[in-house]
């Protein structure tokens, strides 16, 4: 049996007369891959934010790692890596620094071995006295991915992680999602648009419409009930319109 | 504390490193430095025309100089503190809070077991060290400064009178940082943020002074306190009432006490409480934050 990383319960947020997300209820084992997918304004970043303790729900719970998203706030941000879209930091700071900082708001003392450690996994060495300022969006993505597993979460959010990268950017980051997940266990959530991303680095996968979850299964289970549909992308937009 | 100690050395980094922030400490630096030149100065030429005059048989009064103390070649530094520290201080406490939203790095931080109480404090913290280090510089330099001018080093109780000086500009200073900080928090643009604490520091340095004593504007950029109006006036009940929110005049009141200025006389003691409960009370406003506030974004 395995237990859930994630599990959310008649999740929902409103913001004035806008229900952004509506009794998302749903479970994400530990060691997953879950790709969230929905069109702009499905509730995606919503749903990261409330994971993630950056938004409250206006109504039901979320437990991360058994931390629950109301009662034990800081107990989530302890377990939790989170990299937000267009990730940007102190540009007038060295990477280090930058890496420094955010470590240390994490409870690491002395994180510079532990920066090292992340940095080489990530083949990203030698710019350590570079300002992030100089820095491409490729490059930042890397930091950003840094920033979010230096201190080892048991869970990784992902908001629209390939965002704006050229498509070696994209199959870098596709790949060390892997890596994080396969070599130490870290239970991925990924908000994307890239479809074709999905097939190849999730597990499991949602489908939000306008704040409702209108689908969760396994990437196999979901590929398997749609036999007719060449591709996730059909998939997806079958659901969608279904939904609609 | 371990928040309070990393936010206070990201500050202190992130504050040296922007230029703005660095050439208007150096400003700041450089005018105070001159304070104890322009002091000479002023002692020199008055001290010539008098002897002048003196010589011509135009006057028998003594110099006016004469018995001034050797804190007086600092006592520009009051004014400096008022005009251009509190308005860098502002500088800086804008910056240190707009940094994150500006940037959107505060959903980096607050997705990290991070009490915002410790955060902002963190942040205070490190402007109030690059601020002690300005001030103690200035003092140094001035110290030094005053040393050449009367040809002696300064003996203990000046010396420490110069230290008091720089503590009570230290807390005039952070009190404005905090506005600062505040409107970097709560404005939605970054004209806002700025112009809103340069406003209230105006009418706190220039518009109270004057509605509670009658003083001519020009008046108020003299390092002493603007003089009450007495008499039994209407600027009496106005001045009991609005005198304890013109810190700056607060301010000035303890500096010229402190510097030895015998035209105020007096316990400072009631100022200096004033402008510390002002500081506390900045304090714990803008520390109270609540995390909502933090993460809203520019309208740009």
């Amino acid at each position: 049996m395995t237990t859930s990383a994630i599990s959310t319960s008649a999740l929902s947020r409103s913001f004035g007369a806008h229900q952004a997300l509506a009794d998302l209820t749903l479970d994400v084992a530990q060691g997953e891959v879950f790709g969230l997918l929905g069109h702009n304004g499905a509730g995606k970043t919503t749903t990261v934010n409330l994971l993630t303790t950056l938004l409250e729900p206006t109504a039901g719970d979320a437990s991360i790692s058994g931390h629950s998203v109301k009662t034990d706030a800081a107990g989530v941000r302890a377990c939790i890596g989170y990299l937000p879209e267009n990730v940007q930091f102190y540009d007038n700071l060295t990477l280090l620094e930058n890496l420094r900082f955010f470590a240390r708001l994490s409870g690491l003392r002395r994180p510079d071995a532990r920066i090292r450690d992340v940095l080489g996994f990530l083949d990203f060495t030698g710019h350590d006295t570079q300002r992030v300022g100089t820095f491409s969006k490729g490059m930042r993505q890397r930091v950003g991915i840094a920033q979010a597993v230096l201190h080892s979460p048991a869970v990784l959010f992902l908001d629209e992680p390939t965002s704006g990268l050229d498509p070696e950017g994209v199959r870098t980051l596709r790949e060390t999602i892997v890596r994080l997940n396969h070599e130490f266990g870290m239970t991925i959530f990924m908000n994307t648009h890239l479809l074709s991303e999905v097939t190849k680095t999730c597990t499991s996968i949602g489908i939000l419409n306008h704040g409702r979850l209108v689908h969760h299964d396994s990437m196999t289970n979901t590929l398997a009930a749609f036999p007719a549909d060449e591709s996730l992308e059909d998939i997806y937009f079958q659901l969608d319109s279904a939904a609609a | 504390m371990n928040t309070v100690l990393t936010s206070a050395r990201h500050e202190i980094l992130c504050t040296l490193r922007a230029r703005v922030a660095v050439l208007l400490l150096v400003v700041f630096l450089g005018m105070v430095s001159l304070s104890s030149l322009i002091g000479w100065i002023t002692n020199t030429t008055v001290t010539r025309v008098y002897e002048k005059i003196l010589a011509d048989g135009l006057t028998t009064a003594p110099n006016p100089f004469a018995a001034v103390s050797a804190l007086y070649y600092s006592r520009n530094s009051v004014i400096y503190v008022v005009l251009i520290g509190a308005l860098m201080a502002i500088i800086l406490g804008v910056q240190a809070t707009l940094r994150d939203r500006k940037s959107a790095t505060v959903d980096l931080v607050l997705s990290r077991p991070v009490n915002t109480v410790a955060r902002i404090l963190g942040q205070f913290l490190g402007l109030g060290a690059v601020i002690a280090v300005v001030l103690a510089a200035s003092t140094t330099i001035s110290w030094a400064a005053i040393g050449v001018i009367i040809g002696t080093p300064l003996g203990v109780d000046p010396t420490l009178r110069l230290m008091g000086f720089a503590a009570v500009s230290w807390v005039l200073m952070m009190i404005f940082a905090l506005l600062g900080m505040l409107t970097g928090l709560y404005s939605r643009k970054e004209t806002t943020a700025l112009l809103v604490p340069f406003v209230v520091w105006s009418a706190i340095a220039f518009v109270l002074p004057q509605v509670g004593t009658a003083a001519r504007p020009v008046a108020l950029l003299n390092p002493v306190p603007a003089l009450a109006a007495s008499g039994g006036t209407s600027f009496d009940l106005i001045g009991a009432l609005t005198g304890p929110f013109a810190i700056t005049e607060q301010f000035k009141r303890v500096a010229s006490i402190v510097l030895r200025d015998d035209s105020v006389t007096g316990n400072p003691v009631a100022s200096i409480l004033l402008l510390l409960a002002v500081l506390i009370a900045m304090i714990w406003i803008v520390v109270v934050t609540p995390r909502r506030a933090l993460r809203s974004g520019l309208n740009e």
